[in-house]
């Protein structure tokens, strides 16, 4: 049985990847696209995050909602003028937006490179202090990671079943013609859900940013993990994205406590194993 | 005195020219960088016609790496630890490709679709796992040290791939050269056509009552048996063979090459998608800026894509050159309804 | 009779005019050009970044004198190219040097490609100058036979084993060592470390993690449960103060932290770990005006000093990174010797043969080459193996364990 501090640490790792998935479903929901650059968002949030809190001296919450609404603009900008452009209507276009989100993942990684510089940064300060508990504790940012998380998945409930806009999101989901022919702007709604999925990745690249290490290679991993998540929890639905990112969250943890890096194999494994065996994952719809 | 269609024949008659200008190369240069580029980028075209051949069929398989790394580490294991000779291990190489390329196929195109592009990418690590793991033939991390191939002594004179690079510049362009022959060929041939429809549309296919596993399966395998040659050839260049060589980058990579080369084309597309970025990197490399290689390299392949009219690669230029500038033809546009 | 005086004239201007410039570039040393592949992009990149404006300073201050072989003088002059750390690219970036640039010696290497550039360096003859590690120690791909002009210039994996034994010097009331590194490192290298561990009673237990991990809780629990009271991380610098920085906020204060790599500057570890969570933290030391147990030449320790202080001005702000003391200056300065020794500064094989068994003057101290026995080939000498620690806002001299010369 790990001890608690694995499963504290497993609680944290599914924070990231459920926010993180969730804003990539999000997009592959309306756009029919994986964005392979989501963890590039995901580390410009952190940068954002970073610079807002060290070099302008903005207090938390505050960084972390600029982080957002920045990259999250970044986003609606990539998506109108470059994946919209892209994306022709036939199977190649899938392939189109494929290449161009991976081929933004090296443009990101570069900018960054260039502006940030490569050297390792890191946010000690932000919520400084640990809750001690007895035999471990846990740092104040630990705690703040999950209160996130919360408030998150609590907004975006509300904003998607109790708010005009929310019901026009699920509608363009669900079925996107119906959608149009019932006066809703699909198109626009499209770069409104792209900056929101990607401000919830750079709001978790922000939250997380202290307690990890911020460098402009810090894309790739949270990238693969939050799709993995919704290979788990099944790629259409919100919330196969939620159990998929807590699923995820916690083997990792546990299973590199008891296996090491054996974790690595495990988890391909159970993926590979999840797309043959069901492919559509836990909660998503079985289709073709 | 026959009709001749200059059009068409002028076009293929300078590239044919081209072609065979790089074909005799070594004449006019031993440089070997000059050689080197064009053997790298012979490897890697080779492998981005394997990915738009499974493509043709409507998949885009994300592990094209991982055949490489199977063929390689093959011909690797082959030579290096039971001590065969190069050529053998070679073709070895191809057919286990081949084979695992025909059991992973059977059971993983049946997903199709996006999960399949997951699978492979995940296929692409899982061949590193078992490279890094498995020790005691893989030699794990630390990996392979492999050999050029044995001098051959052939009339009078030697043919040594020890003493300079163009033994393995002719082998290359000969491995090109029979991918893009059989490749084309089958584009032109009835399987090619199959393929096109079952990716095109698949119910309807399906209700004609074309097994669209066989055909998947059929472009899968051959893919995967030129694409370990490919490997194989990538190996013995560069002496060694380890776990981390070709993985998913190098996957994406082969993606890349073939999307900007263009995918309608099965030959020459690759090809020429491989010579350009590969060349276009080695450049990237000697700049001073750190930071701006990625930079360059992901913003000239999303401005590529941007700014190449829509479906086409740098293939397709080589056609539009001709229509529209040596022609000057043009260009019909349909009346386009409004959005 | 004219015509006589003026091709006279014109043969005894020309004369002058030949005679003056074979002076004047008597004078004028002559420039060998040497290559550096190294990684200057992706992950890694800034360790290599790091190295080269202190290179470049450094070769300025030993052009000034530059070296004498056979009376005439020369320079070394650098040409740096990207090998993307990846055998492709290391292969490219050899024959970039090499065929392109026209260099006859490859130095200060230390990327994960060893092999693939030690293929296009020995098929064209040039000695490749570069350390040991994972894929190039007894056991692992390095073949004298077939690799004759490779000089192992630093060794890497046998002073991890050094710093090991600097580490216990420091600490001898420690109960158990833990090792960390990438599951990329695992191979013969780490079997060397073993067994030298082993043979000389240190406890110890080592975990590996996944390339691109940067959560380490599982490893600082197992470590935790295993008893481990010091962690020793085989040079990832990023995953080190993730570690360091975790392990404090999980309440372990007491297990200390430390990265077989040198100290880039303290100011990062404190604003990256916290200020509390960096103290203590320990890494490789090379500093050798500090040395304590290792002589250096005076003239090298100034020149190194000298180095800073130019580089700090260059910068506007104080460059304390000692890294790159041990490596392209002490590569450089190995060649030059054995240039001087062999007497000629093209027959490759005349300066190995001058590398093998010698003994050379090098920034950090004065090391014999090993001969035949070690490898079967000339390499490794010794290191200082310094440690040093962070206190405040400053990095201390901690211990030293030089390393032993191979026989």
């Amino acid at each position: 049985m790990p001890p608690v501090g694995i499963w504290i640490d497993g609680l944290i790792q599914s924070c990231t990847y459920m926010t993180m998935a969730f804003g990539m479903v999000l997009v592959f929901s309306i756009l029919g696209i994986l964005n392979w650059a989501h963890g590039q968002f995901y580390m410009m949030g952190a940068f954002v995050f970073y610079y807002a809190v060290t070099a302008a001296g903005i207090p938390f919450p505050v960084s972390l909602l600029i982080s957002g609404v920045l990259v999250g603009g970044l986003g609606i900008l990539v998506q109108k003028f470059i994946i919209e452009r892209v994306n022709i209507p036939s199977a190649q276009g899938a392939l189109y937006v494929t290449v161009a989100t991976i081929a933004l993942i090296f443009f990101f990684e570069g900018a960054a490179s260039m502006i940030f510089g490569m050297q390792d940064k890191g946010l000690a300060m932000v919520l400084p202090g640990v809750l001690d508990l007895g035999s471990f504790s846990v740092s104040y940012q630990k705690i703040a990671v999950v209160i996130f998380t919360l408030v998150i998945m609590i907004t975006m409930y509300i904003v998607l079943n109790h708010t005009k806009v929310g019901l026009a999101i699920r509608a363009a989901a669900q079925e996107p013609n119906a959608a149009s022919l019932y006066g809703i702007n699909v198109k626009r709604l499209s770069l409104l859900v792209m900056g929101i999925g990607c401000a919830l990745a750079a709001m978790a690249g922000g939250i997380m940013a202290p307690v990890y290490i911020i460098n402009p290679f810090i894309g790739g991993v949270p990238m693969i993990m939050s799709l993995l998540a919704i290979v788990i929890g099944g790629l259409g639905s919100l919330t196969g994205a939620i159990v998929g990112g807590l699923i995820l969250g916690f083997l990792n943890s546990v299973v590199a406590y008891h296996l090491s890096y054996f974790s690595e194999v495990v988890l391909f494994v159970l993926v590979i194993i999840i797309l043959l065996v069901r492919p559509q994952g836990l909660f998503g719809a079985s289709r073709k | 005195m026959r009709y001749i269609d200059y059009k068409t024949v002028l076009p293929r008659t300078v590239a044919g020219a081209l072609v065979s200008l790089i074909v005799i190369l070594p004449v006019f240069t031993t440089n070997m960088i000059t050689l080197s580029i064009f053997i790298s980028s012979g490897i890697w075209a080779v492998a981005a016609m394997g990915f738009t051949l499974i493509l043709r069929t409507g998949q885009f398989s994300l592990g094209q790496a991982a055949f490489m790394a199977i063929g390689g580490y093959t011909s690797a294991i082959f030579t290096v630890n039971l001590g065969w000779s190069f050529w053998p291990s070679f073709l070895l190489a191809g057919m286990v490709s081949g084979i695992i390329a025909l059991i992973v196929g059977s059971i993983v195109l049946r997903v199709g679709g996006t999960y399949f592009s997951i699978i492979t990418l995940a296929l692409s690590e899982v061949v590193r796992i078992i490279a890094q793991q498995w020790e005691s033939v893989t030699r794990g991390t630390r990996g392979l040290i492999t050999s050029p191939p044995s001098p051959i002594a052939i009339g009078g004179f030697e043919i040594n791939f020890y003493a300079s690079a163009v033994p393995y510049f002719y082998l290359t362009v000969m491995l090109v050269a029979v991918t893009a022959v059989v490749f084309w060929q089958i584009g032109r041939s009835r399987i090619g056509g199959t393929f096109y429809s079952i990716a095109a549309n698949p119910i309807l296919a399906e209700h004609q009552g074309i097994p669209l596993m066989k055909y998947r399966v059929i472009a899968f395998t051959v893919a995967g048996v030129f694409t370990g040659l490919a490997g194989s050839l990538y190996a013995h260049s560069l002496t060694v063979m380890t776990p981390y060589m070709l993985g998913l980058w190098q996957s994406i990579q082969i993606m890349i090459m073939s999307v900007v080369g263009g995918v309608g084309s099965l030959a020459g597309g690759p090809i020429i998608g491989s010579i350009v970025l590969y060349t276009f990197g080695i450049y990237l490399s000697r700049v001073e800026i750190y930071g701006i290689q990625q930079l360059l390299f992901g913003g000239v392949v999303v401005l590529a894509l941007l700014f190449l009219p829509k479906g086409t690669g740098l293939i397709d230029l080589w056609d539009r050159f001709w229509r529209k500038v040596v022609w000057r033809e043009e260009e019909y546009e349909p009346d386009t309804p409004d959005d | 009779m004219k015509k006589r005086y003026s091709i006279a004239t014109i043969l005894l201007i020309a004369g002058m005019v030949f005679g003056l410039s074979s002076i004047a570039s008597a004078d004028e040393p002559i420039v060998i050009k040497v290559g550096l592949p190294t990684v200057l992009s992706g992950p890694a990149a800034p360790w290599g970044q790091i190295g080269m404006e202190p290179y470049l300073t450094w070769i300025e201050l030993f052009n000034k004198e530059g070296f004498k072989v056979g009376g005439k003088t020369y320079n070394f002059k650098l040409i740096t190219v990207d090998d993307k750390n990846t055998p492709e690219g290391g292969a490219a970036a050899a024959k970039q040097l090499i065929y392109g640039d026209k260099v006859k010696f490859l130095v200060g290497h230390w990327s994960w490609n060893f092999p693939a550039v030690s293929a296009v360096a020995n098929q064209a003859k040039v000695i490749f100058m570069t350390r040991t590690g994972n894929e190039a120690v007894p056991g692992g791909l390095y073949d004298p036979k077939k690799m004759p002009y490779v000089v192992f210039a630093n060794p890497s994996q046998e002073q991890f084993v050094s710093d090991l034994f600097a580490l216990v010097d420091a600490f001898p009331k420690y109960k158990k060592i833990g090792l960390l590194d990438c599951t990329i490192g695992k191979g013969p290298g780490w079997d060397l470390v073993e067994a030298a561990l082993k043979k000389a009673g240190i406890r110890y237990t080592n975990e590996w993690f996944p390339f691109g991990t940067q959560d380490f809780a599982p490893y600082i629990t197992r470590f935790k449960e295993a008893g481990v009271d010091i962690v020793y991380v085989a040079g990832w610098v990023g995953e080190s103060m993730a570690f360091a920085k975790q392990r404090w906020e999980m309440g372990y204060k007491d297990m200390k932290v430390g990265h077989s790599g040198p100290f880039v500057s303290v100011g990062m570890y404190n604003a990256v770990c916290g200020q509390d969570a960096a103290q203590g933290f320990i890494g490789q030391y090379w500093a050798n005006w500090d040395f304590k147990k290792t002589t250096v030449n005076p003239k090298y320790v100034k020149m190194c000093q000298d180095v800073m202080k130019i580089v700090s001005k260059k910068q506007g702000k104080p460059f304390v990174y000692t890294g790159w003391i041990g490596w392209l200056p002490s590569h450089l300065l190995i060649l030059a010797q054995a240039m001087q020794k062999a007497g000629t500064v093209d027959d490759t094989d005349a300066i190995m043969k001058a590398i093998r068994g010698g003994t050379f003057d090098s920034t950090t101290g004065k090391w014999t080459m090993s001969g035949a026995k070690a490898y079967g080939s000339p390499v490794v000498f010794g290191t200082p193996s310094a440690l040093s620690m962070i206190q405040g806002d400053k990095e201390i001299y901690l211990s030293e364990h030089p390393m032993k010369p191979l026989p």
